[in-house]
């Protein structure tokens, strides 16, 4: 089974270019919580938190600029974003747990990247989170102080005392511009790591007002404490929000891997002509810098969104920007693009706004091998193995996606090379705003055996097991995978049911798969498989039809040799193509080889002139053919039920090489379409479509036809309602079926109708087995059934007795 | 091929006057007509008289008959030579067995009648059986899978026990004649007679009646209700068919087996397989390009 687990990535990337109050220590930092997958990126910027700064959109910002820096406007937005850049760590298992698995570690990766939104005062929202329950830790465990003054009194921050721990009853944020309280809901409150009913020191007050102060979103703020009887304190925090002049354009630059400009500290003594150059070359190199940036990957229509928030608003304030910020980070992580931030606003006060945007570069892509105790250590499989199953999107230069790191994951699991599988982005510290893409990698044993055993004891006569009835029977399998590293790989295995006397029923298979047949660097996706192989069944074409009695069955062993190349045009659709050797030995009940069916007799005997069964007349054949089978498959799953359509076309072109030179064309094609008869929407948890399957199976045989390739109708895979091989056995058959699905709860309800027809060819069989077992060459059936997990039962009418039956089967139809 | 001492026609003397010297007529008609040997096969359900048919033809106790039971397990052919002429009577076992056709049985004759040529093929019904159904169209079916439709040609339908009273509101003739309509329908469909060939080559009804208590007229012939004599009149249609025009069936290897379905077609095989590679196997990679090309990419590729 697959485990998610997360482990902790919290680096805090400082990025503080015209840093002023460098004194400010980030709570971001601090809240770094262990076990979240984080990745904090942080700027410091210039803040205004100056009282006396006239209120920057009222006029010509040159006539500002003497007053303060007005280049400290370009970059107003101390950002300060937790990313989860989500770290997925898979258990290898089962494929279809990985998408389960990875949506958990996605959903954390979002998540963090959501709280991405809370910054502005250092104050992420994982902090939020968290710093409760760290206060519990911490302090709780002590009693807070009351405030020891008279009740209902308005004490200044500075006047508290800086011994006591003060109990906050609650936060209020006072609008000055606006004299009126802001509402919890309004994002200011997100900067804030207070939380009423905390308990916190002057310090930490103090530590909290500087947060704010310095968060660039205030042109003046003010913490005050109001006592109240109970000896908790209530907090207001009255502001004056920043605003800039209203701008009509939006710009939104890719700032990722670009060096940061250096910020030059202003000499409190320049000269008014120093100052102006000074500032111009400032404003010139912001302009180089957008010029060299790249573009984002904000698509035009939400940038026009933007530009009509800005245009509504007019004024640009604090907390339209915020606003912007949230939008522009919304559509980033929505979008799988976790590892994205605005990290800046620049150019205020100049009609345009410029949101400058680290998008997650990848600067490198690393592949990692560790060993059991998750060393880094060298791996068996080759690089390009892994680096082939990687999306274009993980590769360095393109913006990391958290989707295609999720794609990444699925297809290196599907290898199943590999017990363990991590994705993980970490930020570059070498280059700034840079991703790395770390795929570490657990590798499986190389070679397994496996042995198991089983008794079998079979009673006797009297009811009682002789000794001779103990067989030890059991399996033999081996593995060695991904030889070379190229994930080749032998398996073998030998089944019996008497170790003792293994000719007996001896089942055995060797297998070697050779993958990249074109090259391991070559995009064209063939496999090679080499097998030998023997298995054996019960032949469908000596079997009765309806009210005859036992017909003496047939076995039809076979073993051989088969080569076959495979190619992935997709996941689904592909063309196989090889040659088979093998040998088919017909046995009847007994394990003796029988040259003709055998027939029961009206009188009770049993006749062996029934149709031959090998083309030789022998009881055994030889032969070799070519095989070519070509899949196509669009089906996908739509709230977990199929839709889509399928076709397999398969042909068998004998050689004349073998028994009687055999000399034939064998073919079928199958066409299978899943039409969804409602639009639905997608996602978990809703409800499927109905679907009506429509089936079609066309099989022929030109030339030699032995009886056991020969195609029978009936069946659960041909005509529900019948036995396998009721209906006929015939040189060319036509099998069409209809199902109608209805989802109902969690599952669905099915109403088919089916037919089947050898259209005449059942004499062309040589023996004619259709006739001789008295069955009909044709047949049809209807019937309902609902699905039970993986259990099918449906009740079926078979069309030409006319009677139904209860049937219990395993997997689909289709 | 029959290597056994051919018998004497002795049982012909036993013939009334009459029927001999029809007989002798005919006989001398189809020596006329280089017409030496005469195999007559004889096929149709168990139980219906196809024995004592033969031994009537015969004017002897040929093949042994039994009342209550089948008596003839294998194919028999009771032959007789008169005067230079050889006549081939090969009496068949019943082609039915527990409500379908035995093809047991039918491979018995088959392999029973390698090599020979087959001059007329009686039919044997019974003219008493109201009704003809399925299994009467699966045995004209299963004769003629076997020999071929061409055997109808030389086709007679024979119905015994024509000695009855028809039920009640029909004459005689009525009935037989509805009778033979339907099984001759039933023949024609069988044998997969086309319409136009009906008219061309009607498979003619001749009635027997083989009963020891058969009627008789003043020449000591055994006659019908109608008052023909029976025994001249199936000779003379014998005649007629072998004298029309058509050639025996000669039963060789091929004939039993069928044509070899698994030979049909073969130098077929490169043309259907050039074929499946370009019509079918190219059109589907085709479509699985169009999928790929049509597959919906996730908004970040």
């Amino acid at each position: 089974m697959a485990s998610i687990a997360a482990p902790g990535l919290a680096i805090s990337v400082n990025r503080s270019h015209r840093r002023l109050n460098s004194s400010t220590k980030t709570a971001g930092t601090s809240a770094t919580a262990a076990s979240l997958p984080k990745l904090t990126v942080q700027s410091k910027l210039p803040t205004f938190s100056s009282s006396q700064n006239p209120k920057p959109s009222s006029s010509n910002p040159r006539d500002n600029s003497n007053i303060f820096s007005p280049k400290q406007l370009h970059n107003v937005i101390k950002t300060s974003a937790a990313i989860g850049a989500g770290l997925y760590a898979l258990s290898s298992g089962v494929s279809n747990i990985l998408l389960s698995g990875n949506g958990g570690g996605s959903s954390g990766g979002i998540g963090s990247g959501g709280g991405g939104g809370g910054g502005g005062g250092g104050d992420s929202f994982w902090e939020k989170i968290f710093s409760p329950a760290a206060i519990a830790g911490e302090e709780e465990s002590q009693e807070w102080d009351s405030h020891g003054l008279p009740a209902n009194i308005v004490v200044q921050l500075n006047k508290l005392s800086g011994f006591k721990k003060y109990k906050v009853s609650d936060i209020l944020f006072f609008d000055r511009r606006r004299g009126s309280t802001v509402g919890t809901e309004d994002s200011f409150f997100e900067m804030l790591s207070l939380r009423p009913s905390g308990v916190y020191t002057k310090a930490q007050l103090q530590k909290e007002l500087e947060t704010l102060a310095t968060s660039g979103m205030f042109e003046k703020v003010d913490l005050d404490a109001k006592t109240n009887p109970d000896g908790t304190i209530g907090v207001t925090i009255s502001f004056l929000e920043s605003t800039w002049q209203s701008a009509d354009r939006f710009r939104c630059i890719n700032v990722g891997l670009m060096p940061q400009s250096k910020p030059i500290e202003m000499d409190a003594d320049m000269t008014e002509k120093e100052k102006l150059e000074y500032f111009n070359s400032q404003e010139q190199d912001y302009r180089r810098r957008i010029e060299r940036s790249r573009p984002c990957l904000l698509p035009v229509s939400v940038q026009r969104e933007i530009l009509q928030l800005l245009r509504e608003k007019g004024t640009v304030s604090a907390r339209l920007l915020q606003k912007i910020r949230d939008k522009v980070q919304q559509w980033y992580h929505d979008n799988g693009y976790a590892c994205a931030q605005v990290v800046n606003f620049g150019n205020l006060n100049t009609k345009e706004v410029v949101c400058e945007v680290v998008e997650g570069d990848i600067t490198q892509m690393v592949i990692q091998f560790q060993d059991k105790l998750g060393n880094v250590c060298e791996g068996n499989t080759q690089y390009p193995v892994v680096r082939r199953e990687l999306p274009k999107q993980l590769r360095q230069g393109q913006v990391f996606n958290i989707e295609a790191g999720k794609q990444a994951l699925r297809n290196i699991n599907s290898l199943a090379l590999f017990s363990n599988i991590e994705v993980n982005p970490r930020p570059d510290e070498k280059n700034e705003g840079g991703i790395i893409v770390e795929i570490k990698l657990k590798e499986l044993e190389q070679k397994s055996a496996e042995v198991s055993t089983e008794w079998s004891i079979v009673p006797g006569r009297g009811g009682r097991p002789t000794l001779a009835s103990i067989q030890p029977g059991g399996t033999v399998s081996f593995e060695h995978r991904n030889l070379y590293g190229l994930n080749r790989s032998i398996l073998g295995s030998v089944t019996t049911s008497n170790f003792l006397n293994p000719q007996d029923d001896l089942a055995f298979k060797l297998e070697y798969v050779h993958p990249y047949l074109d090259g391991v660097y070559n995009s064209r996706n063939r496999t090679l498989r080499a097998s030998c192989f023997n298995s054996r069944k019960l032949s469908p074409v000596f079997t009765g039809g309806p009210g005859v009695d036992e017909v003496p069955p047939i076995w039809v062993d076979r073993a051989g040799l088969k080569a076959n190349i495979t190619e992935n045009f997709t996941r689904q659709s592909k063309f196989t193509y090889g040659l088979v050797m093998e040998e088919i030995t017909t046995r009847d009940e007994s394990s003796h080889i029988s040259a003709r069916g055998q027939r029961v007799l009206p009188s009770g005997g049993i006749s062996a002139d029934g149709p031959p069964t090998t083309l030789s007349e022998t009881g055994i054949d030889r032969m070799a053919f070519l095989q070519a089978n070509i899949t196509r498959d669009n089906t996908k799953f739509i709230n977990g039920t199929i839709v889509g359509e399928r076709n397999v076309f398969q042909v068998d072109q004998g050689l004349g090489i073998g028994s009687k030179f055999p000399f034939f064309n064998r073919h079928q094609l199958t066409m299978t379409q899943f039409i969804q008869l409602k639009q639905v929407e997608e996602g978990a948890g809703k409800a499927p479509p109905p679907v009506l399957v429509l089936h079609g199976h066309y099989g022929g045989c030109v030339g030699d036809l032995p009886s056991y390739d020969a195609f029978t109708l009936g069946g659960p895979y041909s005509v529900r309602g019948y036995n396998m091989g009721e209906i006929g056995a015939a040189r060319n058959i036509v099998e069409l079926a209809a199902e109608l699905r209805i989802p109902v709860r969690n599952t669905h309800v099915y109403a088919f109708a089916e037919h089947g027809n050898d259209l005449g060819t059942s004499k062309d069989v040589k023996g004619n087995p259709t006739e001789v077992y008295r069955r009909m060459g044709h047949g049809s059936s209807y019937g309902v059934g609902v699905k039970l997990g993986l259990v099918r039962a449906e009740y079926a009418v078979d069309h030409n007795s006319g009677t139904g039956a209860i049937f219990f089967r395993f997997g689909e139809r289709f | 091929m029959a290597s056994q001492i051919i018998k004497e026609w002795a049982g012909i003397q036993q013939f009334p006057a009459a029927t001999q010297s029809k007989l002798l007529e005919l006989l001398g008609k189809l020596k006329q007509e280089n017409v030496s040997t005469l195999t007559i096969l004889v096929m149709g359900k168990g139980g219906i008289g196809k024995s004592s048919t033969v031994n009537s033809i015969i004017g002897e106790r040929a093949v042994a008959v039994s009342a209550f039971q089948s008596e003839t397990p294998r194919p028999v052919m009771v032959s007789r030579s008169r005067a230079g002429f050889t006549l081939n009577i090969i009496d068949t076992p019943g082609l039915v067995e527990g409500g379908y056709v035995n093809d047991q049985a039918l491979d018995l004759i088959k392999k029973f009648l390698l090599n020979k040529t087959i001059d007329v093929l009686l039919y044997v019904d019974r003219l008493d059986a109201y009704r003809v159904d399925n299994l009467d169209k699966q045995i004209v079916k299963a004769i003629t899978d076997s020999f071929g439709k061409e055997i109808w040609r030389r086709g007679i339908v024979v119905l015994t026990h024509a000695q009855l009273s028809p039920p009640d509101g029909l004459t005689y003739d009525e009935f037989t004649s509805r009778r033979s309509e339907a099984l001759l329908k039933i023949v024609q469909m069988g044998a997969r007679i086309r319409k136009p060939e009906i008219q061309a080559s009607a498979v003619p009804v001749v009635l027997v009646e083989n009963s020891g208590r058969c009627n008789k007229n003043e020449s000591d012939e055994k006659i019908l209700p109608s008052g023909t004599a029976w025994i001249p009149n199936l000779v003379q249609t014998i005649t007629d068919a072998v004298l029309s025009g058509s050639t025996g069936i000669l039963v060789d290897q091929k004939l039993i087996e069928g044509p070899n379905p698994n030979n049909r077609g073969k130098v077929l095989i490169p043309f259907i397989l050039a074929f499946q590679y370009f019509f079918v196997v190219k059109r589907i990679q085709k479509w699985i390009k169009n999928d790929i090309a049509r597959e919906s990419r996730p908004s970040w590729a």
